[in-house]
C-alpha cells in the first residue's frame, strides 16, 4: 500500500457503514495505520498498552482482523517499514506489541456474538484469510455463510503454509474459535473441494452469492532440465506435508530456489529436519534485492542458513547419488515491468551446487478444473475485476491470491473485507455503491507520558532460533515480557495525533510532511494539495466563546520602548496596598476554610514560608501571622486579622479594629458596585475585592467557569469618572490561574489578586463535583512545598511578563501594554483588539 | 607608513584605503581623527594602525590581526567583537571597551567607562585607570584586568573569565565572587604589565562567577504536550493543560519551558480567504512559468541584494537549537530551491555556509559566534531584536545542548544553561541602531543588506524606527513563530499575531509616506503557499518559513526542543541522536517543500490572474471571521466559513 499517494492527501469518502475519522480536525491516520491493509489503528492499541488497558488494546486490534492472534506472529507487517521511527533509531515493533496484547488475551476473550439477522447466504470457497475475513465481515452484517474447504482445516496458508515454529497450532485456534464465537452463522464445511465434492452451480443455486477464494496453492515449476526428478520438491507443497505432520528424512545437503517467504520458511524447516545439516538458499538478485521479509531473512541467517545471492539456476542434474544444481552468477540490469532490476546471466559463469534436495520456491498459482471450464479462470487465476470483486458471472465474486496473485496473509485479508463490502452491496440490491476503501478509525487515546520515549531503543524479544530440539519445532522466539512491552509502546511517536500545536496541528503537518513528499511535477497531487489547504478551519474565537483572560496578549518592548534583560535585570514585585499593608508579592489566597485540618496545616504553613496573606473567614492555623479576616453578615471583626474585609452594609459596623489594621470592602455583583465605591471612598476603605467569582464565600467558586470581568472595567470607569482612582486600591478574586492572569489583571488596574483553586490544586485538590477533594497521595510537607512552589513560580511568571513588556516593576504594566485577541474580550475589557489601536 | 588625513578623507572611503594597505602589509597612520566613529572597522591584516588623537565609537571593532594605537581617548565600544590583535589606548575609554571580543589584548591607560568587557568571550582587556559600574557585565571568558578600582556590581552576571582588581573592589555584582589567585596567574599578569610597560606595584584580588545562576535548579519533569486546543470558556476553564501547569509549576517553583510555537488557536492568515472563489481553479505542470517570482530582498539602499527565486526564505533558526546535520540539510534545500538561509543567533560553520548558496548572519545581543570572517562571508546581515515567540526575551539554550563543540563556535562555557542577553550591549536606543547599522556597513564595504529582526509587539511604533534607522529590510516575526526554548507563557501571551504585524507595519509605513524605504519579510506560523499569498497579498515583500522546513524535514512536532534529546535527530546535541538524521535525505525532503510552496505561489496568483506576485494585493483577500475583519479592515465575509461548516456537517 503507497501510504504518500494522492488519497492520503485528499481521502475519498469512506462508505457511510464504516467508522471512518479520517476527515476529522484533530486526527490524522498514521503512516502505520494506512500501510496496514486492513487499517488497523495502531496508534491507539500502542498507547492502550502503555496505560496498560489491554482489553482496550484487544478491541482495538481486533476490530477489523479476526486473525489477529496468527497475525501477532506471522504478519508480514507492512506497517513497521512505514513507521516514521523506521528513520531515526528503528521502527516501534508493532507486531510484537500485538503478539504481548493477543498472548495476554487470545485464550479467555469472550466475543460478542453476532446473530443472523437476514434471509440471504453467502457460500464461501476456500477456508484461507481472503475467505475467512470475508465471512467474518458477511455474518457480523447478519449474512448466513457457508465456508467450503477442500483440506481438513480452516486456515488456508497460514495454517498449512506457515511452520509451527512460527507459528504454533494454538494460536490458529484461538482466532478460529473466536470466528466462530462470533459469528454462530458460519459454518465450515471441511473437506468439501470445489468441482470434487461440490460445484458452482449447486453453490449457486444454495446460496444468494458466492465468493471464490481459491488461494495460490500450487507451487510454480523452476522451467528448466532436469526439474522432473523426484528429489526436486515446490516449496508450498513441501510446507504442507510438513505441516500436515510428516518429518521426512532430508539429505545432507538441500538447496532451496527463491527469495520470498515462502523459501524463508522452506529454507528454516529443512533445517530442523533429520538428515539435513546444510541449507542453500539461491537468489538471482541481491541482498537488498530479496523479498523477503527483513526479520525472517534475519532469523535465517542466525540460523546458520547460507545464502547465495545474484545466482540463477539453470538446470538440476543427477550427480552420483545426489543432484547438481547448474547455476550462473547473475548482474542486475534494467527494471523490469514490476520495476525490480532484472538479473542478467554473467557469461562463463556456470557453476554447480551439489546437494540432495532441490526446494523450488519461486512462486504459486490457483487451479481449478471446475472454474477453467465455466471459463472463470485466466491463466492461474480467477479473472476477477478489482473495482467490483466480481467475476465474469454476476452472481459470483471472487478475493484473495487466487484471484489476484500470490500476496501476504494481511493482504489477503483486505480483499476479504472488499469482497464482503461488494457482495454486501450486491445482496441489498444497490448497484453502485462507493467505491470500497479501507476505514480508518481512531480511538483517541492519549499520547504515554514516558519521560524517556526519546531514548528507548528497540526492544527485541528473547530469540531461540532452533532451539533444544529442532525437529519439534519449538517456537523461535518469546513474546515481550511487560516491561519490553511498555517500553517499546512507548517509543511510538503518536503521528496521528495532536501535540498541543495549535498552527502546526496534525493535519497541518501531514500536509508539510505531504508537500515534502511531492515530485513538484505531479501536477494531479500538487492541486489535490492545494484544495486541502484552501479548506477554511474552525474560527478560533467561535460566536458563543465568552471573554477570557487568555485573550489578552502583552506587548514587547522592542525599538520604541526599550528592551530589559528579562533573564537578569530585576523587576520589583513589593506590593503596597493601603497605607497599612506592606506584601513582599502581590498574592492573596483563599478557600481552605473547609479544607481538611492537615490541608490547612500545611498551606499555612507554605503560606508563612511564601510571606503571602490568607484571606478566610478564620485563619489557617493559630499560628497564622497574616490573616485576612472575610466577614459575612453574622461575623465580628476580630483584632488579629491584618486586614478585615467587609460586605457593604451600615458604617457603624464596619470598624477598624486597631491602628494598624486594615479595612476593605468587598463586592461582586455589578449593580451594587458604583453605590459600593461611593461608600468606600467616602469611609477611607483601603480596599475594595472586587470578587469577579459571583460567591467568594461559598467553596471553590472559581471552578464554576470563567470570571466576570466587566466587574473590574466597571470599577475602573467609575473611579475614573470621579476622579479618584488612586484613593482606593483594587485587589481581584476570580479565576487566576497562573503568573499571567494575574499580570494581566494587575495590568487592568488592580493592585493584588487573590487565588484559590489554583492553590488548592497545588496543594493535592482534584476536581470533584464543582468542588476540590484533596487526594491522600500528598503527605503536608508535599502540599507546603507545592504551594510555596507555586506561588513562587506564579511571581515569577508575572513579573517575567512586566520584563518583557520592558517594565522593571510589576505594578508598572499598564493596560496601554495589553491588546486583546477577541472582539468580545475586547469589548469586556476595553482593551483594543490586536492591530486595529490606531484605526479605532 | 601612509598617512591618512580625515580633515581631508572621509572615514568610509578611509576605512577601505587601510583594508587597501592592511592587504600590501602598510602601517598607517591617522590624523585629524576628530573622534570620528568606527576607525578601522573591519581591517583583517597585521598591519600597525596609528591614531594620533581622539575616536570616536567602535575604533577597531570588528577587526582582526591588527594593532590599533590611539593616542589619546576613544568613545564607546573599543576594540567591538575583536578577534585577535592589539589596541593601546592611551587615555581613557568610553562605555563598554572590548565589547564581545573573542581574543586580542587591549589596553586602557586611563580610565574606562561602564559595562567594559561585556559579554566578552577571550582575550585580555587591561584598565590602568579605574573601572565604571559592571565591568565584566556578563563575561563569558577571557579576562579583565583593572589596576585602579573596580566600580560598582563588579562582574554583574558572569558567567565565565576572571577579573583581577588591584585597587578597591567596590561591590561585587550578581553571582560574582572574590576567590583566591594562584602565582601563576599574578605572575601571568605582572609578565602582561611589562609587555606594555605600565608599571603597578600593588597586590590583586580576583573575582569569578559563583555559579549560583548557571543552571535552573529544581528541573521541570518533562512530559509531552498536552494537546488542548479550547482554552477558554465555560467548562474548560480549568482544563486539563491549566491543570497540568499548576502542578508541574507547583514541583518546580518555575516558569514552565518548552520549544515550539503557541499551542493555541489565534487570529491567523487561515481567517482570511481570497476573494475570488478559487476551489475549482486548477494548477497545469507548467504554472510555474507562468507566474513572475524573482524577488530581490536588501538592495534598495545600495547593497548587493538577496537574489530569491521566488518571494520566499529561510527563517532564522541556530545551529545550537538545531543540530549540525538539520542546519546541513537546509543549507542544501535552500541552495536547490535558490532562495536564502538564515544563521539564526549560533554563528556560522562552514558545512553551513557551503551548504546554503545565500546566506544571512544574525547577530543578537550575546554575540555569540558572531565574528568579522563569517560577516564578511556572509550575503546579509541580520540584527536581531526580537523573535516573535518570545520578544523581550534572550534565547534559551538548555546545559544539555550546550556541548563543546556549540560553545566553542559560540565562544561560551560549555554545560551552562544559556540565557542570551535579549538587549545589545551598544543597542539601547534607536540612535544606538543608527550608529551600529553604520559600523557593520563600515566593517563589510557597504556590499551587504542589513536587516532587522523584530518579534511582533508594537508594529506600528517599532516599524517607524527601523526605517529612520535606515534597514535595509525587516524580518517581522509574528507570535505564531516558535522557538528551540522558552517561557511556555510568553510563547503563548507575549506579542500580536503575525495577521495583525503586516498590517500594522503597513498601515504605519503608509502613515508616514515611507513604505518604499524598507522591504518586509513576513514570518511567524508560515505553513504553505496559501499562508504566503496571503502575505504577499497584504503587503510583505516576502514571507520566511522556520517551522514548516523542519517539519518538511522529519520534525514531529512533539514540543520538547527544549529537552535536548531529540527523536529525530533535529533539536538535539546529542550525538548518538544528531546520528538519526539523515541531511541529504531530509534535504530533498524539504526542497520538495520549498518546491511545493513555489507551485502554490505559482497557481494561486494565477488563478487570481495575475503573471507576477508583485500583483497581488489586499484586494486579492476577504476576512472570513469578524475578528479578521476587525484586524485586517476586509471585508468581513462569512459565507465560506458557513458553507464549509455544512460541507462537514452534511
Amino acid at each position: 500500500m503507497a501510504v504518500y499517494d494522492i488519497n492520503r492527501i485528499l481521502p475519498p469518502k469512506a462508505p457511510g457503514e464504516y467508522i471512518d475519522h479520517a476527515l476529522d480536525a484533530h486526527y490524522v491516520p498514521a503512516p502505520c495505520q494506512v500501510a496496514c491493509p486492513v487499517g488497523t489503528d495502531a496508534p491507539s492499541y500502542i498507547a492502550y498498552i502503555w496505560e496498560q488497558k489491554f482489553n482496550e488494546a484487544f478491541e482495538a486490534i481486533t476490530a477489523t482482523n479476526p486473525f489477529s492472534s496468527i497475525c501477532g506472529r506471522v504478519c508480514d507487517a507492512p506497517c513497521e517499514p512505514a513507521c516514521r521511527r523506521a528513520d531515526s533509531d528503528g521502527p516501534i515493533q508493532i507486531r510484537n506489541l500485538k503478539r504481548f496484547v493477543m498472548d495476554k488475551l487470545g485464550a479467555s476473550w469472550k466475543p460478542e456474538s453476532n446473530p443472523v439477522t437476514r434471509d440471504q447466504s453467502i457460500a464461501i470457497v476456500g477456508a484461507g484469510p481472503a475467505g475467512l475475513v470475508a465471512a467474518h465481515d458477511l455474518c457480523v452484517a447478519g449474512f448466513k455463510v457457508d465456508v467450503y474447504e477442500m483440506s481438513d482445516r480452516p486456515g488456508g496458508m497460514m495454517v498449512w503454509g506457515i511452520p509451527a515454529f512460527r507459528l504454533p497450532v494454538g494460536i490458529i485456534d484461538q482466532d478460529i474459535d473466536r470466528l466462530h464465537a462470533k459469528c454462530p452463522g458460519l459454518d465450515i464445511h471441511l473437506n468439501t473441494a470445489l468441482g470434487r465434492d461440490v460445484d458452482l452451480a449447486t453453490l449457486k443455486q444454495r446460496h444468494d452469492a458466492v465468493l471464490l477464494t481459491i488461494g495460490s496453492w500450487w507451487g510454480k515449476t523452476m522451467g528448466i532440465p532436469g526439474e522432473q526428478d523426484e528429489r526436486v520438491v515446490d516449496g508450498v507443497g513441501f510446507l504442507r506435508r510438513v505441516n500436515a505432520g510428516e518429518r521426512p528424512r532430508l539429505p545432507h545437503t538441500v538447496v532451496v530456489v527463491g527469495g520470498g517467504d515462502v523459501a524463508m520458511d522452506a529454507c528454516r524447516v529443512a533445517k530442523r529436519l533429520p538428515g539435513c545439516e546444510h541449507v542453500i538458499v539461491v537468489y538471482r538478485r541481491g541482498p537488498e534485492e530479496i523479498p523477503a521479509r527483513a526479520i525472517e531473512l534475519q532469523g535465517a541467517v542466525d540460523e546458520g542458513i547460507e545464502f547465495l545471492y545474484n545466482t540463477q539456476q539453470v538446470a538440476v542434474e543427477v550427480h552420483d547419488q545426489g543432484l547438481k544444481l547448474k547455476c550462473v552468477s547473475t548482474d542486475l540490469g534494467e527494471p523490469d515491468e514490476d520495476g525490480r532490476r532484472r538479473p542478467v546471466p554473467l557469461a562463463g559463469s556456470e557453476h554447480y551446487i551439489q546437494c540432495g534436495m532441490v526446494i523450488a520456491a519461486v512462486g504459486q498459482q490457483g487451479e481449478c478444473a471446475e472454474l477453467d471450464q465455466l471459463g472463470l479462470m485466466t491463466k492461474d487465476r480467477v479473472q476477477t475485476d478489482w473495482e467490483s470483486m466480481r467475476t465474469a458471472d454476476p452472481k459470483v465474486f471472487a478475493a484473495g491470491d487466487g484471484a489476484f496473485g500470490g500476496s501476504t496473509i494481511v493482504m489477503a485479508m483486505h480483499h476479504g473485507q472488499r469482497a464482503a463490502y461488494y457482495i454486501k452491496h450486491f445482496l441489498e440490491g444497490r448497484d453502485d455503491p462507493l467505491p470500497y476503501r479501507t476505514p480508518y478509525r481512531t480511538r483517541r487515546v492519549p499520547v504515554a507520558q514516558d519521560l524517556q520515549w526519546e531514548l528507548l531503543p528497540e526492544q527485541h524479544p528473547k530469540f531461540h532460533g532452533l532451539g533444544d530440539n529442532p525437529v519439534e519445532f519449538p517456537e523461535i522466539e518469546e513474546t515481550y515480557d511487560h516491561e519490553a512491552a511498555m517500553k517499546e509502546a512507548a517509543r511510538c511517536y503518536r503521528c496521528d495525533a495532536e501535540t498541543g500545536s495549535a498552527d502546526y496541528s496534525v493535519k497541518q503537518r501531514e500536509h508539510i510532511f505531504s508537500m515534502a513528499r511531492t515530485n513538484p511535477m505531479d501536477s494531479a497531487k500538487n492541486n489535490a494539495m492545494l484544495s486541502r489547504l484552501l479548506e477554511i478551519r474552525e474560527n478560533p474565537v467561535p460566536e458563543n466563546k465568552p471573554a477570557s483572560l487568555d485573550d489578552i496578549v502583552f506587548l514587547p518592548a522592542n525599538l520604541s520602548r526599550l528592551v530589559i534583560d528579562p533573564y537578569r535585570e530585576a523587576c520589583k514585585i513589593g506590593t503596597e496596598i493601603g497605607s497599612r499593608l506592606s506584601l513582599s508579592h502581590p498574592f492573596i489566597v483563599t478557600g481552605f476554610d473547609q479544607a481538611p485540618r492537615e490541608v490547612r496545616q500545611a498551606v499555612a504553613k507554605a503560606l508563612m514560608q511564601a510571606d503571602c496573606p490568607y484571606l478566610g473567614k478564620h485563619p489557617l492555623a493559630d499560628e497564622s501571622r497574616r490573616w485576612w479576616q472575610l466577614i459575612g453578615s453574622a461575623d465580628q471583626p476580630s483584632a488579629g486579622a491584618e486586614a478585615v474585609l467587609y460586605p457593604r452594609t451600615d458604617a457603624d459596623s464596619m470598624v477598624r479594629l486597631k491602628d494598624d489594621q486594615s479595612v476593605g470592602l468587598y463586592v461582586s455583583s455589578t449593580s451594587e458596585l458604583e453605590s459600593t465605591i461611593e461608600f468606600g471612598l467616602e469611609h477611607h476603605f483601603d480596599l475594595l475585592l472586587l470578587d469577579g467569582s459571583g460567591d467568594i464565600a461559598s467553596p471553590w467558586p472559581e471552578l464554576c467557569g470563567a470570571p466576570d470581568f466587566s466587574l473590574l472595567r466597571d470599577a475602573i470607569t467609575i473611579l475614573r469618572r470621579l476622579g479618584q482612582e488612586e484613593e482606593i486600591n483594587l485587589v481581584w478574586f476570580g479565576g487566576l490561574r497562573s503568573g499571567t492572569d494575574a499580570a494581566k489583571i494587575l495590568g487592568l488596574g488592580t493592585v493584588a489578586v487573590v487565588q484559590g483553586a489554583a492553590i488548592g490544586m497545588a496543594a493535592g485538590g482534584e476536581i470533584h463535583d464543582q468542588g476540590l477533594a484533596f487526594s491522600s497521595n500528598f503527605n503536608e510537607e508535599d502540599r507546603t512545598t507545592a504551594v510555596v512552589n507555586l506561588i513562587r513560580a506564579n511571581s515569577g511568571e508575572a513579573s517575567m511578563m512586566a520584563r518583557c513588556t520592558g517594565k522593571t516593576a510589576l505594578h508598572n504594566i499598564e493596560p496601554e501594554d495589553l491588546r486583546a485577541i477577541s472582539l468580545v474580550t475586547s469589548r469586556q475589557t476595553g482593551i483594543p483588539l490586536v492591530g486595529t489601536h490606531a484605526r479605532s | 607608513m601612509v598617512t591618512i588625513d580625515l580633515g581631508a578623507v572621509p572615514v568610509r572611503d578611509a576605512n577601505e584605503q587601510i583594508r587597501k594597505h592592511g592587504k600590501a602589509g602598510e602601517n598607517v597612520e591617522i590624523v585629524n581623527p576628530d573622534a570620528r566613529h568606527h576607525i578601522g572597522v573591519g581591517l583583517t591584516a597585521p598591519i600597525d594602525v596609528h591614531i594620533r588623537g581622539s575616536a570616536g565609537y567602535f575604533c577597531a571593532g570588528l577587526t582582526d590581526q591588527a594593532t590599533f594605537t590611539i593616542d589619546n581617548n576613544v568613545g564607546w565600544g573599543l576594540g567591538d567583537n575583536i578577534y585577535s590583535g592589539t589596541v593601546i589606548v592611551g587615555g581613557n575609554a568610553g562605555a563598554i571597551p572590548a565589547v564581545g571580543i573573542r581574543g586580542a589584548n587591549i589596553i586602557i591607560k586611563g580610565n574606562m567607562g561602564s559595562r567594559a568587557g561585556q559579554v566578552m568571550k577571550a582575550g585580555t582587556l587591561l584598565c590602568a585607570g579605574n573601572a565604571n559600574f559592571m565591568a565584566g557585565y556578563m563575561l563569558y571568558g577571557g579576562r579583565i584586568i583593572i589596576l585602579g578600582d573596580s566600580g560598582e556590581r563588579v562582574g554583574e552576571d558572569m558567567t565565565g573569565g576572571e577579573i583581577f582588581v588591584g585597587g578597591r573592589v567596590q561591590d561585587l555584582g550578581s553571582d560574582a565572587e572574590l576567590t583566591d589567585m594562584s602565582s601563576q596567574e599574578d605572575e601571568s599578569i605582572r609578565e602582561f604589565l611589562d609587555r606594555f610597560e605600565i608599571p603597578f606595584n600593588g597586590s590583586f584580588q580576583k573575582i569569578v562567577n559563583a555559579g549560583k545562576k548557571l543552571r535552573y535548579g529544581s528541573p521541570e519533569r518533562q512530559m509531552r504536550s498536552l494537546p488542548f486546543f479550547t482554552f477558554s470558556g465555560g467548562s474548560s476553564y480549568w482544563n486539563a493543560k491549566v491543570q497540568e501547569d499548576i502542578h508541574i509549576k507547583s514541583q518546580s517553583g518555575r516558569y514552565r519551558i518548552r520549544g515550539y510555537g503557541t499551542a493555541r488557536a489565534l487570529p491567523h492568515l487561515s481567517d482570511l480567504a481570497f476573494a475570488r472563489d478559487l476551489s475549482r481553479s486548477v494548477g497545469t505542470a507548467d504554472v510555474i512559468s507562468k507566474v513572475q517570482m524573482y524577488t530581490e530582498i536588501g538592495g534598495i539602499n545600495g547593497a548587493n541584494p538577496l537574489k530569491l527565486s521566488m518571494p520566499v526564505m529561510v527563517a532564522p533558526m541556530s545551529y545550537g537549537a538545531l543540530s549540525r546535520s538539520t542546519k546541513h540539510a537546509i543549507g542544501l534545500a535552500s541552495a536547490m530551491s535558490d532562495i536564502a538561509e538564515n544563521t539564526g543567533e549560533g554563528g556560522m560553520s562552514d558545512a553551513q555556509r557551503n551548504a546554503a548558496k545565500q546566506l544571512i548572519f544574525q547577530c543578537l545581543g550575546g554575540r555569540l559566534g558572531w565574528n568579522i570572517h563569517d560577516m564578511k562571508r556572509a550575503d546579509g546581515l541580520e540584527i536581531y531584536i526580537s523573535q516573535g515567540a518570545k520578544p523581550g526575551l534572550g534565547g534559551q539554550l538548555m546545559a544539555k545542548k550546550v556541548t563543546q563543540e556549540l560553545a566553542d563556535i559560540r565562544g561560551i562555557p560549555a554545560g551552562i544553561d544559556l540565557r542570551s542577553p535579549s538587549r545589545h550591549p551598544d543597542i539601547l536606543g534607536a540612535d544606538d541602531l543608527v550608529i551600529k547599522i553604520e559600523e557593520f556597513r563600515e566593517a563589510t564595504g557597504y556590499r551587504l543588506p542589513v536587516s532587522v529582526k523584530l518579534g511582533a509587539g508594537r508594529v506600528r511604533d517599532d516599524i517607524k524606527i527601523a526605517v529612520k534607522d535606515g534597514f535595509d529590510f525587516i524580518e517581522l516575526d509574528g507570535m505564531q513563530g516558535s522557538t528551540g526554548a522558552g517561557s511556555s507563557e510568553v510563547i503563548d501571551f507575549v506579542g500580536i499575531p503575525t495577521l495583525a504585524a503586516i498590517i500594522e507595519a503597513e498601515e504605519a509605513l503608509a502613515e508616514i509616506g515611507r513604505r518604499q524605504d524598507i522591504q518586509i519579510v513576513l514570518m511567524g506560523g508560515m505553513r504553505d503557499g496559501v499562508d504566503a499569498v496571503k502575505g504577499l497579498c497584504l503587503g510583505a515583500d516576502a514571507v520566511a518559513f522556520g517551522t514548516s522546513v523542519i517539519i518538511a524535514g522529519g520534525c514531529i512536532a512533539c514540543m520538547q526542543c527544549h529537552v535536548g534529546q531529540c527523536v529525530t535527530g533535529i533539536a538535539t546535541q546529542d550525538p548518538a541522536h544528531e546520528k538519526r538524521y539523515q541531511p541529504e535525505v531530509e534535504a530533498q525532503n524539504i526542497h520538495r517543500f520549498f518546491e511545493s510552496v513555489r507551485w502554490q505561489i505559482a497557481a494561486l496568483t494565477h488563478a487570481l490572474g495575475y503573471d507576477d506576485v508583485r500583483k497581488l494585493s489586499r484586494n486579492d483577500l476577504v476576512a472570513l471571521t469578524p475578528e479578521a475583519a476587525a484586524i485586517t479592515g476586509l471585508p468581513y465575509e462569512p459565507a465560506p466559513r458557513k458553507r464549509s461548516a455544512e460541507a462537514l456537517a452534511g
